[in-house]
């Protein structure tokens, strides 16, 4: 059950900065849907169809994709939206591609989180009954996992700020983030108090950007003689609304995603040479490694150690910048890149990537790809 | 983003907007249940059919099998803490109330974050406010000497909530960029209306943009655009409904301004509205009539009159 050829051809990203107070929406995506297309061979006209990834909470405006479409080069063209992380916009766009309905695709993710309130965001995807009255929201959520995950495996908080300052390191170093300074640890455990016991920096940092990545059939692949990703597994899946009902200390739902990609792409064993994955807190990008079987159960930060199987996270990751519902395309597009040009991330020869993207209350939905070269 | 001739940030602060949402949520059987005998200080739960499970607080599906066929049944005050935080909110936990086979998030009062261990006992606190709703239960207090409790069947007496009126406001502070910067800049300050021309040098996209979204290519320099124009569709509004910025009737019109290609929506008003149908229809030439006091924005133009005499086919 291979995946037919998709090809991961060509990405652009505007820098990811905590405001994009001088663009609004449409000015990222037209610079992002432009950009993709230098050094392809490719123009618009090559394009089937365009997919793309955003929420209308965070926008603003309904159907706020509508609005949009001419910026991402949509007009008259199959256009679908995806109310989720621009993973599962690619993923969709793979599916159609492997299926044969077409040849080439347009995925497009943006956020500008700093325009409204996320909290706001997140608190209109919790249940209002029961959840919204007693204040629970997306940083209790992460609060409460964490806690979990600190008592049920000894991990301490100055553990987690180590691994908070190596993500902002490598952001400020290779990811196209914009960092003023990169926190040291004593400054991470100074943060304020966001959902005890993770502080402000411990949570992933929300930003604004915008990213587009052009999938194409390995025909057309090969007609612009560029040897690029391929995509060989996807898998998705969510777990249910009520984060009490969840299984605590896990990540199940990422667990049973991993599996469908890995089945997909024939991985008996997963040892991707690198990995870019998706966290709205410290702990929860431990808990996808570990989801993810990189680690064992409360063994995600041996991870960081020199020597580590896999290279994790080399851009940084979504703790320095997590432009929510384009997190995980950005990490597709980081991982395609780290895989056409491993020199510039101290990688030497990786064969292997896997990608993951997240969405929703306390990481509710998760989406694993693996790429090969 | 393209460098463009004369196109720079303007540094306009954000526009503030506010989506005002007024809902009136329907709880359902499980969770109306559920809030009505919370005021009676009893908690209810869910058994669920084919898998036997137990939720406590009731929900109408079993969050595993999806099942909806169900008993209500009375669950004890009593549980155990299974994870907790603090936020700005206070202090939250997951709570395993005795018999249920799930979690509830829920508040945790009269304690303090390094006082909470997972595994504590812990209680019921409940609220003496009369219109309390859901948090009529205001939370779970550590209480070591808690009885281990048992899940009762129900014993009847509760009418279910029907209804929950609720309110979401969402506020933003959206950015203009380069192009409704410059756009919006020059309607305050000067009183003109500014596009770029198309791709192909004809005629100008209003507003403007560095894409034109037909073809995808880059637009071109700015251009003022003139401020009469040709009405090509219009409509008479007379119904009310929620966001609505004047009383009705009135009339939206679709308006190519002289000088653009693609049309402006917009009030045509100052006419007799009894003969609104006779006055107003596809050709009718108008002007922009601008405000006294201008903020940078589309309602800087008050409404469009029409221009007597004229009439474009």
């Amino acid at each position: 059950m291979s995946f037919p050829g998709v090809v991961v051809l060509a990405s652009a990203q505007t820098e990811l900065r905590p405001a994009w107070h001088s663009a609004q929406h449409v000015d990222l995506i037209s610079a992002v849907s432009t950009a993709v297309f230098q050094g392809t061979g490719l123009t618009l006209e090559d394009v089937d169809f365009v997919i793309d990834s955003g929420s209308d909470v965070l926008d603003g405006r309904s159907i706020s994709n509508c609005g949009f479409l001419g910026a991402m080069g949509a007009h008259h063209k199959e256009e679908s939206r995806v109310e989720e992380d621009g993973l599962w916009a690619a993923a969709y766009g793979a599916a159609k591609i492997a299926a044969g309905g077409a040849s080439a695709g347009l995925i497009i993710a943006y956020s500008k989180p700093s325009e409204s309130d996320p909290n706001l965001f997140y608190k209109s995807q919790v249940e209002p009954f029961y959840q919204r009255p007693v204040g629970f929201d997306h940083r209790a959520a992460m609060g409460m996992q964490a806690q979990r995950y600190l008592a049920d495996h000894g991990t301490s908080v100055g553990a987690l700020a180590e691994l908070v300052v190596r993500r902002w390191q490598d952001a400020a170093s290779r990811g196209r983030v914009a960092i003023d300074s990169v926190p040291d640890v004593a400054g991470v455990l100074a943060s304020p108090n966001v959902a005890a016991p993770l502080r402000q920096l411990m949570m992933s940092r929300l930003v604004d950007g915008a990213v587009a990545v052009l999938l194409v059939s390995d025909e057309v692949a090969l007609r612009c003689g560029r040897s690029a990703p391929r995509i060989t597994g996807v898998g998705t899946s969510m777990d249910t609304h009520a984060f009490a009902a969840r299984r605590a200390g896990r990540l199940e739902a990422a667990e049973v995603a991993a599996r469908a990609a890995y089945r997909q792409a024939g991985w008996a064993h997963p040892a991707p040479s690198l990995a870019e994955v998706s966290g709205s807190s410290a702990v929860g990008e431990l808990m996808v490694l570990e989801a993810a079987g990189l680690a064992a159960p409360g063994r995600g930060l041996d991870l960081l150690e020199h020597g580590s199987p896999v290279a994790v996270n080399r851009s940084g990751g979504a703790l320095p910048a997590d432009p929510i519902m384009a997190t995980g395309l950005v990490r597709l597009a980081e991982a395609a890149r780290q895989l056409s040009n491993p020199g510039r991330y101290g990688l030497a020869a990786p064969r292997s990537a896997l990608v993951h993207g997240t969405g929703g209350v306390g990481m509710q939905s998760h989406c694993f790809m693996t790429l090969e070269v | 983003m393209l460098p463009r001739p004369d196109s720079f940030p303007v540094d306009l602060p954000p526009r503030h907007s506010v989506l005002s949402m007024p809902y009136t949520l329907t709880p359902g059987p499980a969770t109306g249940t559920t809030l009505a005998a919370l005021k009676q200080r009893r908690l209810l739960g869910s058994r669920f059919k084919t898998s036997g499970k137990v939720v406590v607080p009731a929900q109408d599906f079993c969050p595993d099998t999806g099942d909806s066929q169900f008993d209500f049944v009375e669950a004890p005050h009593t549980g155990v803490l299974n994870a907790f935080t603090e936020t700005a909110e206070g202090l939250l936990g997951l709570v395993r109330i005795d018999g249920s086979d799930v979690d509830m998030a829920h508040r945790l009062v009269d304690t303090s974050y390094a006082d909470l261990k997972v595994g504590q006992r812990v209680s019921a606190v409940w609220s003496d406010a009369p219109d309390a709703g859901y948090l009529s239960l205001s939370g779970f207090r550590p209480d070591a000497s808690a009885p281990l409790g048992k899940v009762e069947p129900y014993a009847g007496g509760v009418e279910a909530v029907k209804v929950v009126p609720y309110h979401l406001d969402l506020h933003y502070n959206h950015a203009y960029g380069p192009f409704f910067g410059r756009l919006f800049d020059e309607m305050r300050t000067s009183g003109r209306i500014l596009g770029v021309r198309m791709p192909d040098g004809d005629g100008a996209l209003l507003p403007p943009r560095e894409i034109d979204d037909i073809s995808h290519r880059p637009s071109g320099t700015w251009v003022e655009i003139k401020q009469t124009g040709t009405v090509l569709a219009m409509s008479i509004i007379y119904l009310e409904f929620v966001g609505q910025k004047q009383p009705p009737p009135y009339i939206y019109a679709e308006i190519l301004l002289d000088g653009a290609r693609t049309k402006l929506i917009h009030n045509v008003s100052g006419l007799d509205m009894s003969r609104a149908k006779e006055l107003v229809k596809p050709g009718t030439r108008v002007r922009a009539v601008w405000r006294v006091e201008r903020t940078g924005s589309l309602d800087d133009i008050s409404h469009f009159e029409l221009l007597d005499g004229e009439e474009q086919h």
